[in-house]
Formats: C-alpha cells, structure tokens, sequence
C-alpha cells in the first residue's frame, strides 16, 4: 500500500468523505479516517482549540490531533466555497490555519483550497493539485475524479432516498422504525450524523419509535426554491441547505415537528435559526424546537427536553 | 423622508455631513449607552454579535424619534453582517414598527439596484453627489486627524479630564453643526485645544496597537471605552481601522481602480493565504505591521462568537512568537462588566511596561 492519508471525521466529513475515499484510493493511497467521536477526542479537541470556537471545529481538532501520529499525510481542505457565488462559513475556510496554529508536530498538510465561487471549474484545478502529491500522472488524477464523483453521484442519491451516510460509511444502520410520528430534523451534517455530540439522537429517536426526516432528503431544486422568499440572495450554503429544508419540513404536513439542532456560538445558525422561526411563526403552527449543543451538554437534561418535545407532538396528534 | 442610520464610532459625523450637504434630513441616534443595548438584546437572537444588538437599538431609538428610513451597508461576504439587514427588518416588523431599509450592496451584487438606491439617496443631486461624496470623505480623513492628535496628547497630559471635556464638549457641539464645511472647522478647533494643553514633549510611552472586528474597535461604546482607559493609564494607542480608511479601501480606491488593502494582505500572507471573509487578512497584516514598526504590544477585540476573527485569534499566537509582541485578547458582548475589562487592561499595560523597561 502507498502512503497513508489520514481524514479527520468533522465538519464537511459525512458530506465528501465518497468523493474523498473513493479519489485517494484511485491514486494509490490508504486513506485512513478517524475513528466516531468520542470522549477521548472531545478533550482532545477542547483542550488544543481555541475557547470561544464552536462544537464542530473543537471536534476536528480533536480529530486531527488523535490522527496525527498515525498517518503521512493529512487532508485538511480549504472549503472556501462549494457552490457559484456561496461562502459556507469563513471558519471552513481559515480551518487549515487554525489546526496547524493550534497543533503541534502535524504530519504533511493536504490544504488544497477548493473555491468555486467563480466558476465550478475551479475544483478541476484544485483535484489537480491534490492529485499532484501523489502522482504525476494528470490522465490517472482525472480517471480517479471521475471515478469519485460518480460516486459521490450515488451516495447523493442513496441519501436522497433516505439511507444514512453511516451505513454508507461506517457499515452500521440505526433501526428504523416505520409507524409513529415523523420528526423533521434540520441541522448541519456534522453535528446530525456525529452520534457523540448529539446524544445518539437518531437512535433515541428510532428507539421510541419516531420516524426522522433530515435535510439530505430534500432535492437541491426545493432548497433553491424555498430560499427565495428573501428579497436579498442567500450566500452561506450551509445556511441556505438549513432553511430551505426547514421551510420544506414546516410546509409539509406529513411532518408533525420540526427540531433543530446547532452548537453553542455557531455563527449562521444564529441567523439561520431565527429567520427559520420569525418566518415559521407567522404562517405555520408546529411544534418547533432548538437544542443548542456543546462540549458540557448533559445527557439527562437533553433527554428531558427531547421528552417534552415528543410529548407536545403527541397530545397534538391525539387532539 | 426622515433617515437614520447606525451608530460605528465618528461614522455618524460624516454620515451627517454628506447628508447635510444633500440636503436630506437625517436623524442620529441618541448616542449607544446601556439602555440602547438592553432593547437590542431583548429582541434579538442570543447567538448574535454584539453589533447587530447595538445597531438594533440605535433603530428603534431613532425611530421613537420620528426616523421612517434606515440607511446600512450591506455585503456579501461570509461575514453575518451581509445579513444584518433582511433580518433586522423582519424583527422591527415584528417589533410592530413599518420602517423602510435601504441597503447599499456592493455594485457587484447588481448595478441597476444600487444606481437606483443612490438616487433615492441623493436627493437628485446628480453629478454634485460625487462632489458631496468627497467632502465628506475629507471630514472622515479629519476624524482620523483629530483621533491621532488625541491618542498622542492623552498619555502626555497630566489633565486627562480636560482632554475628555475637550472631546465631550466636541461630541455635543457637533450635532448641531451642519454641513461639512462647519465640522471640518469644529474639529479643526478642538484640534487645536488639545493641542494648547500642556503636553510632556520628551515622554516616551509605551505604544499599543488595537486590532480587531471593525465595528468593535471602532465604536467606543462597544469596546467600553478601550482607547480612553489605556491613553488614560499612560500609553500611547493606534487604532488600526477607522472610518476613513474603511471608506479608502472600499469606496475610494475601487472608484480609482486601485486594489485596496494591499499592504495588509501582503503582510498576512505568510500566516493566511487566502480571503475567507470578514477583516482577518487585515487584522492579522495590521499585527505584523505594529511589531514590524516597533509596538510594545496589541490588544484584539471582537465581539462573541465573530467568525472571522475566531479564525484570527487562532493564529495570533504564532505572530506573537514570531515577533516577539505580547497580545491581549479580549472578548466583548453584552455581559462585559467594566471591572473585569479594566482590570485586565490594567495589567496588560503594567505588563508591557514593566518588560519595556527590562528591555531598554
């Protein structure tokens, strides 16, 4: 085997990590993710990042730091912009600085910037270089991110239809379960799917017999829709996949609640949310609920209010 | 058409002067104190900076004062405040209050919008506009000025209260003074009142840079004062972005077709390549600009949870060991008390002191 590559498991992770396997193992490398979240990489990651960062970033820290004695290289990209004329948020772009600021003795950085604010066009480029640390074939770095993106084509397309990136990824389903209320649960990939940090949500959910609906089952054509009830353009991405599925869940009358989660000191979430429930507030009437997130949340008092949460949907239906 | 616009530190005193000569009435909020905050974070999303809580309350503030347009900036970085605007709107309706907002996007964001916003705004001024633009874009330079004249005399002084009295009495004169030819010659007095005190020439104090979020270092009320306390304590402070060089940089020069910050991004590249928004490029330039022209120290700002200068905070400490220049972080929102702040400014500057004189 080639040279191993580690992939911190955060932020963008549960979104690209097809792509990313699937273009790495093509030019020959091992890619080596890092393993779910758990107490040992949270204190890993809150005691090397900054304080007043949010949840997500402090995990990839800890990711990063628990990686990096075990691999040659690591991929930590520079998410500048993912989509014409988006930003997704100014910490994905500046996050190679930040580890490699905050983290000592780091094994070679993989920092390609990926912007396609401009033009789509401009991941060519970007792959190319990546590529280029591996080998110094252009044909071979192209059969391999076509090979990828056909990929991440179906892993879309699986998600779309309602599976979960861990059982594409990690080969472990959550049980689902198909007869109680459906639960709308809008919230960024990387605090949805990261088991740790949001309590084993899905599981608890499933566990009670509540069916779930997340924002990756919505089409990107409704998500564009829905976000054009603003008069001025919306330019995060990661805002815009929010609110368009949150409108998409408040619209649909399938859904009985929407619930969101965020990490403390998130940045358009703090915006994102409360445009969600001003404008949620003067049309729809569902039970709606914000669970903030971060390294001291408790189990029992997220139980408690996820109870409540539950117990509202039900007296509304029984009425 | 009665307009209002936002507090940002002296920005109300060309603002006003533009609209002076213009001709257009505009109301200035009562100055930010403690009770223009409280109705600010009443309403606001907790997880907010601190700038839209204060901006929010200079709105209704104005509005009780008969205001029926607000005029903000806006932009489209990844920076929350692009979004300031739609969202402070959606909350004054709420709020029960039907004001109009006007905001000035960059041209890239649609030519015809922005043409068609400035003449709303300029009163049919036509071609005498741009005239009307300068002129008060040389009060702005004026500001800064007067700004700098006071950062040198402060710690020079003995009588700290009358360099305050001074610039309180400037502070009250210049809401009634109108047009930009009466505030040009306001400021050019006070100029010169500071400059008859009586001032320790062969003093050398020590001299700190303050970097940071714009709005926070810019507007006093915001970062409680911070320039005072320190000029106050004894040494000698430069502010890093003011009004003047915000309009220069994103008004002026694209206007010349000269790229603007280009110092700044030349001196951060090392530690960011990159533009990911909001002022980090320039907030980490300025860092290495201060200890490359021999500061004793810097002192960021930013306000809670500001994402941009997250990023900046962490990589400050690799220019603090690079170059040898201790750095204060500090952190404000709307739970900032005064002793802490104070005390921490106290012994930063005792600090910087104390390691200046071991080093002469």
């Amino acid at each position: 085997m080639g040279v191993r590559i580690g992939v911190p498991r955060g932020m963008y992770f549960y979104k690209f990590y097809p792509f990313t396997r699937r273009f790495l193992t093509e030019l020959g490398a091992e890619v080596v993710p890092s393993p779910p979240t758990n107490k040992e990489i949270l204190d890993l990651g809150s005691r090397y990042c900054i304080d007043d960062a949010c949840l997500p970033v402090k995990v990839y820290h800890g990711h990063a730091e628990y990686l990096k004695d075990k691999v040659d290289y690591m991929l930590i990209p520079r998410l500048t912009s993912i989509s014409p004329r988006e930003y997704i948020c100014p910490k994905f772009g500046g996050l190679p600085e930040m580890v490699k600021y905050s983290i000592d003795k780091l094994p070679k950085l993989i920092d390609v910037e990926i912007n396609m604010y401009k033009t789509r066009r401009n991941l060519i480029n970007s792959l190319l270089k990546a590529g280029s640390m591996l080998t110094k074939n252009p044909y071979r770095i192209k059969r391999a991110a076509d090979k990828a993106a056909k990929e991440q084509i179906m892993y879309n397309n699986d998600l779309l239809k309602g599976d979960l990136p861990c059982k594409y990824i990690d080969n472990a389903d959550v049980q689902r379960c198909n007869t109680g209320p459906l639960v709308g649960i809008a919230a960024h990939p990387y605090l949805l799917y990261d088991n740790f940090i949001n309590m084993n949500l899905l599981e608890k959910l499933s566990s009670r017999g509540i069916k779930f609906f997340v924002p990756e089952m919505v089409e990107k054509s409704v998500i564009e829709e829905k976000c054009k009830i603003f008069e001025k353009r919306m330019f995060w991405s990661s805002s815009k996949e929010l609110i368009g599925s949150a409108l998409y869940m408040m619209e649909n009358d399938k859904i009985d609640g929407i619930m969101m989660l965020t990490s403390f000191g998130c940045g358009i979430d703090s915006l994102s949310i409360e445009l969600i429930q001003r404008l949620g507030r003067r049309k729809y009437n569902k039970p709606f609920m914000v669970m903030t997130l971060d390294e001291h949340t408790g189990d029992a008092n997220f139980n408690t209010r996820l109870e409540a949460f539950l117990d509202l949907i039900d007296r509304r239906q029984a009425n | 058409m009665r307009l209002t616009y936002p507090h940002m530190g002296e920005a109300y005193i060309a603002v006003k002067a533009l609209f002076d000569d213009l001709g257009i009435e505009s109301i200035i909020p009562p100055y930010s104190t403690e009770n223009t905050l409280r109705i600010g974070v009443k309403e606001c999303p907790e997880g907010i900076c601190l700038p839209f809580k204060i901006m929010l309350g200079n709105y209704v503030k104005s509005i009780e004062d008969g205001a029926d347009t607000i005029v903000i900036t806006g932009s489209c970085g990844p920076c929350r405040f692009g979004y300031y605007g739609p969202l402070q709107k959606l909350i004054l309706e709420d709020m029960g209050y039907n004001v109009d907002m006007i905001i000035l996007d960059p041209l890239k964001e649609g030519i015809g919008k922005f043409i068609n916003n400035i003449r709303r705004l300029s009163n049919g001024a036509g071609f005498k506009a741009y005239k009307v633009f300068m002129d008060a874009y040389r009060v702005c330079e004026k500001i800064d000025e007067l700004n700098q004249v006071q950062y040198f005399v402060r710690p020079r002084t003995k009588d700290k209260a009358r360099v305050n009295s001074i610039m309180h009495e400037f502070k009250s004169k210049v809401l009634s003074a109108k047009g930009s030819k009466e505030i040009s010659d306001l400021i050019d007095t006070t100029k010169n009142q500071l400059l008859a005190l009586d001032i320790d020439m062969d003093m050398n104090p020590i001299k700190i840079g303050i970097i940071g979020e714009i709005y926070t270092i810019i507007d006093p009320f915001s970062n409680l004062n911070a320039e005072e306390r320190l000029g106050d304590m004894g040494a000698e402070v430069h502010r890093s972005m003011t009004v003047k060089d915000w309009a220069e940089n994103n008004l002026v020069k694209p206007l010349r077709r000269q790229k603007p910050y280009e110092l700044e991004i030349k001196l951060s590249k090392p530690y960011l390549p990159v533009l990911i928004g909001g002022h980090t490029q320039q907030c980490l330039g300025h860092a290495v600009n201060y200890a490359l022209s021999g500061y004793d120290g810097l002192v960021q700002i930013y306000p809670m949870g500001c994402m941009p200068e997250i990023v900046s905070r962490s990589i400050l400490p690799q220019i603090e060991k690079d170059y040898d220049i201790p750095i204060l972080y500090l952190i404000v929102d709307e739970q900032t008390g005064e002793a802490g702040y104070q005390t921490r400014l106290e012994a930063f500057y005792d600090y910087v002191q104390t390691r200046k004189k071991k080093r002469s």
